[in-house]
């Protein structure tokens, strides 16, 4: 039986060269930082068969008696991730209408939300726990203020994309019959992005979650506080029932939030 | 009554939109406006809520001139003259009845409206408007469920709780299938009759402008090339319009289901 192919693709010689040469740059980028950090193999494998030997097997071994304060440490992760995203989930939203260019209308106002939003999110959250810690002292609410700015740059961000994508036909229309901007905000606007932003918002105190369990190795409370008397004290018994507290009820959150989110939009 | 006055319109980007309008469209008349797509329909209806404001010229609507409005006076012309859009413009996300009730933001104060307090007679006024169009048994389905029929039907329901003395109507047919234009079609006809509506409406389809307009204006270019009433008009009349022999698309065919 005859087969009817189609003509094979042209290929220039241009882009066969220049997919080789991007290949050999990316090869030498990688050889150069291999040589720049200077692995010692042999050491490597070496403090890894005696000292993982040694610790694997208590991670593996939870020591249950220490529950109740890592269950109450865990209650407080969640609470300082509760309370962060929220207070985000409020600030961004004068930040994200700021940043949306069909909002502001103005260049430069957009310009500058986009640049808050952006200086915002160059702060890792531990970087920013520190900062709070300075302010406030080596206490939970630190972790709180450090959650909220994190997220606040990031809910903020992505707050300004919803509103930039909402159907301005809807707007338009309520123009035409003689709405006001209140108006167009409150019945035209606000049920095209509510669902939008409650979804982020959640997805966000699902992050948040996860980074609050490490605020607590600066000190600003939370899990990690104990990860840290865990590893002072070579408590390794201690570390796996932290390190399998936080894997569960992060899964569990996960869940929950996804749930929550596929029933919104 | 709408009066044009030597209405002219250039856009930002050197575009004439409207080149020298004349025309008046007195009270309770159906107009249809026919062109291709490009000629300027759209822009002479948007210019009468001032969507898009004419550049020279004058532009009456109750003896008043709209060009100069702004603020409080021209959301009280756009809350007398109500609008219909081709790709209906509800809100998908909330329900019919509040769709409806958008009509009335324009006669409702912003802090009882930003509560969602609607009178007693405005909810009732939404719920006979959904009743006129027939389609009350989805006042609380989600925009988005409803058919293109369906919503253009609702934005009709919009309109009439508006109370409005104008309509115009955006090319209201143009996503929709034969025999619901048709039905869309016949309900602004009808509303037009018993309400004593001005109306004026955007078609490319030279068949139902026939059969639904008193009256047809023509317009090519940005230009007013045929305004006559519609038993007057024949293919001839739109082969002078459009510039070129009528064709299958030019049709919109069909009847009301």
């Amino acid at each position: 039986m005859m087969h009817n192919l189609p003509p094979k693709p042209k290929r220039s010689t241009f882009k066969t060269v220049r997919n080789i040469l991007i290949g050999v740059i990316l090869a030498g980028i990688y050889i150069w930082t291999f040589m720049g950090i200077d692995i010692d193999f042999a050491k490597a494998v070496d403090r890894m068969t005696n000292n993982y030997a040694r610790i694997i097997p208590k991670l593996l071994d939870p020591d249950w008696s220490a529950l109740s304060d890592v269950w109450a440490a865990m209650v407080e992760t969640i609470y300082i991730a509760f309370a962060g995203s929220l207070m985000a989930a409020i600030l961004a939203i004068p930040l994200g209408f700021l940043a949306a260019q069909n909002m502001t209308n103005n260049r430069v106002l957009t310009t500058i939300g986009k640049w808050i939003l952006s200086a915002i999110r160059a702060f890792p959250d531990i970087i920013l726990a520190i900062l709070f810690i300075v302010v406030v002292g080596p206490k939970p609410f630190a972790g709180v203020l450090a959650i909220a700015i994190g997220s606040t740059g990031m809910l903020g961000k992505l707050y300004s994309e919803v509103l930039e994508s909402i159907d301005t036909n809807v707007v338009e229309a309520m123009e035409a019959n003689g709405a006001n901007k209140l108006q167009i905000l409150v019945h035209g606007i606000l049920p095209q992005i509510t669902p939008e932003f409650l979804s982020y918002a959640i997805y966000r105190f699902e992050i948040d979650v996860r980074a609050s369990t490490i605020l607590g190795i600066v000190g600003a409370g939370g899990i990690g506080t104990l990860i840290v008397f865990a590893k002072m004290n070579r408590n390794w018994e201690e570390m796996g029932l932290i390190l399998l507290m936080i894997i569960v009820v992060v899964t569990v959150i996960d869940l929950i939030s996804t749930q929550i989110r596929k029933r919104l939009v | 009554m709408i009066e044009f006055k030597n209405v002219s319109l250039t856009y930002p980007n050197g575009t004439k939109g409207l080149k020298n309008v004349n025309l008046t469209i007195n009270e309770g008349e159906f107009v249809v406006i026919v062109g291709l797509s490009g000629a300027g329909k759209s822009t002479l209806i948007r210019s009468i809520n001032k969507l898009v404001t004419a550049t020279e010229g004058e532009l009456l609507v109750d003896n008043e001139n709209i060009l100069t409005h702004k603020g409080k006076r021209l959301r009280s012309l756009r809350t007398k003259v109500g609008m219909i859009f081709q790709n209906y413009n509800l809100v998908k996300r909330s329900n019919v009845f509040k769709n409806v009730l958008a009509g009335r933001l324009g006669h409702t104060g912003t802090l009882r409206s930003l509560f969602n307090l609607f009178s007693k007679e405005d909810r009732s006024l939404a719920y006979e408007s959904l009743k006129r169009v027939n389609i009350e048994e989805k006042i609380y389905n989600r925009a988005d469920e409803l058919s293109g029929g369906q919503q253009q039907r609702v934005s009709i329901a919009r309109v009439l709780t508006q109370k409005p003395k104008y309509i115009l109507a955006d090319e209201p047919v143009a996503s929709l299938d034969p025999p619901t234009s048709h039905q869309v079609m016949t309900y602004l006809r009808k509303i037009n009759q018993e309400d004593n509506i001005t109306t004026v409406v955007n078609l490319h389809f030279i068949d139902m402008a026939m059969e639904y307009a008193d009256r047809i204006i023509g317009m090519r270019a940005g230009e007013v090339v045929f305004d006559g009433p519609a038993s007057e008009v024949s293919e001839k009349t739109f082969e002078e319009i459009y510039g070129r022999t009528i064709r299958e698309g030019d049709l919109r065919g069909g009847t009301e289901a």
